[in-house]
């Protein structure tokens, strides 16, 4: 066991009770074991992933940072995987000391998906980790690079056979008085299986006849286990065999639940006393309160119940479900009612709770749940539970088939039913057409669901309060898209203090992502108030909560990830924008709806633009813009990214085409300050410099409706751009002062940048500006963004700054403290101070600011200078 | 997902149940057969034979009652001829 924990990956690959977790429990509980142990167990039939997931980071975490004051991982309506495995390789990766992760019953883990991100984990580990994991079968992990760099280690049944020396040590350790004959017998007849020898020594101690009993037990030619078990149990009293038969239908039990099951009282003394005598049950808590029986024995035992009880099983699962439903528990509730046969109750019970264990992230658990029941019959109150189902995975149109047939099925139930399947009905109604850009749809649905309720139970008014929740996220987040930018607002605060108090951290944090992208529209119309700042801010403090609850690259957060990645740019950030907008596109990697993936390529085409990428540029928007044709409804968005569509044809010399565009555009778009100006600057390629003046006169004079004023600086550029060309320095000066003073109080950079507005900039007269240090920083970027310029970049640094330095150096001009930027960049706060005092130093420097703008002449924080 | 192509061909042309032999080491008693309600079981020398008319999904179900339960699998065959072809016998017959 030791040299197999010097490779990298262990797999124990054997049969039911060969002693595979014994064994790791022994090496494990080894005194001076110089290992950190995290040990998780795979829940019976684990078909979801983020289950799993979530007990692995779960028992990662504990082992990493016991006293960590991070909340428990907690689910998500959209799991994804990938970000999921990273977060457990960093934690892995920031722990001190060896780590050996074990994950015991490997076998019971039924999704193909998670086995391939586990296939990651495990070709991926840090280097002081290990893994040993524990199967009945050999799994389908592609682990051969392992295995040819001989970091895989293997040990079969043959190697966990317990020899006739071990059998014997085994037997004295029991204190059984047994002749070597006898032993020998005994290690024959159970061919050294480590189940058969521990039930063996269970019979054994306290036998009166030890000899006789191994002698009969070798002539006897039933399997050991049965043979064993049947046994074991009859030296049990009647109240503990009866305990083991009725609670072996549980996968897990604790004193309560016996006793419900039993109809006696004491079982959890009993559960207590079976672990101390080492009979195949195990508690799964440090207090002791839950336990669960060895897999093989709880099997048999299972057998045993339904041969010689039959009649009892349904009534002892209807009362296992009742407990669970007291208790909160509702996927368990379900399975224990289908196990009962009671197959509509289920399907009502699994209809009534699909929407909250949707939101709790259980939906491959549902899944599951829905595979179970019997093919061919038919359940209608199961389409609901399909439609959300299918709305989770985005699959569109299938959820609205299934939806249509829930309606149906709504129409007929029973008066009581009705009422809250309509409400089901509703609410997934609203999430669709948020899903497809239909804010119609969604006003109607919010409608419905805004309606007074009377006379309800409890549970109904639960459900109520969530669906109230989904419904503000869902119709904030349509009207962010579509321009209803008060209402967006205040309906997103008014979900996420809702999502609060009933305990939705989930939804709090969609509503705050949905609020920072809101309010960049909101914002961006009142420049008087640093719409970018205040956004920012908003962003980070959704980022911040979301990182609470380990959701920091959850699709939920996306929208604020994004958000702060475009704001970022637009202060001309880019390197900053674009390590957000990679963020944004980890956290997108399973969610692939046409909304927020348009909101990626237009990030990621102004990034590239504003770097005087034009052609990269040019891709991105034509990708983004063809994805608003899909959406239904007309978003927000649609002019800005068409104008600079537009415009970035005529940049590369295309104005033909961008005519072309142009004219195909209804009057409503055309007459937008966007389009304006992009009308502008087809002109300007055209050679037209009247013609831009012209286009752009309405945006500057405020008739021509404009998305923010970061239109109307452009407009100003454009204007100056065209004096110039026109020979009117004078007016481009003053076309320039009024740009930059719009832009000063967000210091926005950007619209400089995409203009190309460098020349106008460097000859406007210092004297002649308000803004010469905006000016100045500006310049600043322009010089770095345009590829001549950086090629030619003078200024050796006093000292070169190494790669850390110079990730710590790209914070200061953010306004993180140092423990923050730690945060950032995954380190702790004092290699952060290190690095701080040692860029000090290289810059001859004292303080913050002074670095930042020596690091600034230096064109040490320049777009594309270090990466 | 990645499904095994010939694997779902064939379960979709071949959906027909056949009859399987299972051969397991030692004598099964009355709670572990419980386990296998559609086998006929018999005893022969120190082994259990277990028979059925199984397709294939039923197989594996009982394959992995045989892991669950820790049984000691010693052959696994099907007695139908599979799948006779129907031009194979028409391109024999004279």
């Amino acid at each position: 066991m030791d040299r197999a924990a010097a490779r990298r990956v262990t797999i124990i690959s054997a049969p039911a009770g060969s002693g595979k977790t014994s064994l790791l429990r022994a090496w494990a509980g080894r005194p001076g074991q110089p290992h950190q142990f995290a040990v998780m167990q795979v829940q019976r039939d684990q078909r979801d992933a983020q289950q799993f997931w979530l007990a692995l980071l779960g028992a990662v975490r504990q082992a990493c940072a016991p006293a960590s004051r991070a909340e428990p991982p907690a689910a998500t309506p959209d799991f994804n995987a990938p970000a999921m495995v990273d977060r457990v390789l960093s934690e892995l990766a920031d722990a001190r000391g060896d780590i050996t992760l074990v994950i015991d019953d490997l076998h019971e883990l039924n999704s193909p998906e998670a086995l391939a991100q586990l296939t990651r984990l495990l070709t991926n580990l840090p280097p002081q980790v290990h893994a040993m994991l524990t199967t009945r079968h050999d799994l389908r992990l592609g682990l051969h690079q392992l295995r040819l760099a001989g970091e895989l280690a293997e040990i079969r049944a043959a190697d966990l056979r317990f020899s006739e020396r071990e059998t014997r040590e085994l037997l004295d350790a029991s204190g059984i008085t047994l002749s070597d004959a006898g032993a020998a017998l005994l290690h024959r007849r159970t061919e050294g299986w480590a189940a058969g020898l521990r039930l063996a020594a269970l019979s054994l101690a306290g036998h009166p006849d030890p000899e006789r009993f191994v002698a009969e037990f070798s002539g006897s030619d039933r399997t050991v286990a049965e043979y064993l078990i049947a046994e074991m149990l009859e030296r049990q009293p009647a109240d503990v065999q009866d305990l083991l038969l009725r609670t072996s239908l549980l996968d897990r039990v604790n004193g309560e639940l016996a006793d419900l099951l039993t109809g006696r009282p004491g079982s959890e003394r009993i559960l207590l006393e079976l672990e101390d005598a080492n009979a195949f049950v195990e508690s799964l808590d440090p207090e002791r309160t839950w336990f669960r029986y060895h897999h093989l024995f709880a099997d048999l035992l299972r057998l045993e119940l339904r041969r010689t009880l039959p009649e009892e099983v349904p009534g002892l699962h209807r009362r296992a479900a009742e407990w669970f439903i007291r208790h909160g528990q509702l996927a368990e509730a379900i399975r224990h009612t289908q196990a009962a046969g009671d197959w509509p109750e289920a399907a009502r019970l699994l209809a009534d709770h699909s929407f909250s264990l949707t939101l709790d992230g259980q939906a491959q658990t549902i899944q599951a749940l829905l595979q179970a029941f019997p093919p061919g019959a038919d359940y209608p109150e199961l389409a609901l539970v399909h439609a959300t189902v299918d709305l989770v995975q985005g699959r569109l149109d299938e959820a609205a088939a299934h939806l249509a047939v829930a309606e149906t099925h709504a129409e007929t139930a029973p008066p009581d039913r009705q009422r809250r399947l309509r409400v089901a009905i509703a609410s997934l109604k609203l999430s669709l057409a948020r899903r497809r850009g239909h804010l119609a749809g969604v006003i109607e649905q919010v409608r419905f669901l805004a309606s007074p309720v009377t006379g309800q139970s409890d549970e109904d008014i639960a459900l109520d309060r969530d669906l109230r929740a989904v419904a503000l996220m869902n119709l904030g987040t349509a009207e962010a898209w579509s321009l209803g930018l008060p209402d967006a607002e205040r309906h997103l605060r008014e979900g996420a203090v809702l999502a609060r108090e009933i305990g939705r951290p989930y939804l709090e944090v969609g509503c705050l992502a949905q609020l920072g992208f809101a309010y960049i529209f909101h914002g961006a119309a009142l420049p008087k108030i640093h719409p970018f700042a205040m956004t920012q801010a908003r962003c980070r403090e959704a980022i911040a909560l979301a990182e609470r609850y380990g959701w920091g690259a959850e699709p939920v957060i996306a929208p604020a990830l994004m958000t702060l990645a475009g704001t970022m740019v637009f202060l001309g950030e880019f390197d900053e924008g674009e390590r957000w907008l990679r963020r944004t596109e980890r956290a997108l990697q399973t969610d692939t709806g046409p909304d927020i993936t348009l909101l990626l390529h237009q990030t990621a085409g102004i990034l590239h633009a504003g770097r005087g990428r034009r052609h990269e540029a040019l891709e991105e928007f034509s990708a983004a813009e063809h994805l608003g044709s899909q959406l239904e409804g007309s978003q927000a968005l649609a002019s800005q990214v068409t104008g600079w569509l537009l415009a970035t044809q005529a940049r590369l010399g295309r104005p033909g085409e961008a005519r072309a565009c142009l004219a195909a555009l209804a009057d409503e778009r055309a007459g937008s300050g966007e389009i304006r100006n992009a009308r502008a600057v087809i002109c300007l390629a055209e050679g037209d410099p009247a013609g831009a003046l012209d286009a752009v006169a309405d945006v500057l004079d405020g008739t021509a409706p404009v998305l923010g004023y970061v239109t109307v600086v452009e407009a100003n550029l454009l204007a100056g751009l065209a004096h110039r060309e026109l020979g009117d320095q004078r007016a481009a000066n003053q076309a320039a002062e009024r740009a930059l003073a719009l832009a000063e109080s967000d210091r926005l950079v950007l619209p400089f940048a995409m203009t190309g507005s460098r020349e106008l900039l460097e000859a406007l007269p210092r004297h002649e500006t308000a803004h010469a240090a905006l000016l100045a920083d500006i310049l600043d970027v322009l010089h770095g963004s345009s590829p001549a310029a950086r090629e030619q970049s003078s200024l050796p640094p006093a000292e070169e700054l190494s790669p850390g330095e110079l990730r710590v150096l790209r914070y200061l001009p953010t306004n993180l403290s140092r423990p923050e930027i730690a945060g950032e960049l995954s380190v702790s706060p004092s290699t952060v101070s290190t690095h701080v005092r040692s860029i000090y130093a290289k810059l001859q420097v004292r303080d913050r600011s002074s670095a930042v703008q020596r690091a600034r002449e230096l064109r040490l924080l320049a777009a594309g200078r270090t990466r | 997902m990645r499904f095994h192509l010939p694997a779902l061909n064939h379960g979709v042309m071949d959906p027909a149940p056949a009859l399987y032999v299972i051969r397991i080491h030692g004598h099964l008693g009355a709670t572990v057969l419980s386990a296998f309600p559609a086998m006929a079981s018999r005893l022969q020398g120190a082994e259990t034979v277990l028979t059925g008319l199984l397709d294939r999904s039923a197989l594996y179900g009982v394959l992995a009652e045989v892991e669950a339960l820790g049984l000691d699998l010693l052959e696994v065959h099907q007695l139908t001829p599979h799948r006779r072809s129907p031009e194979l016998g028409d391109s024999r017959s004279p």
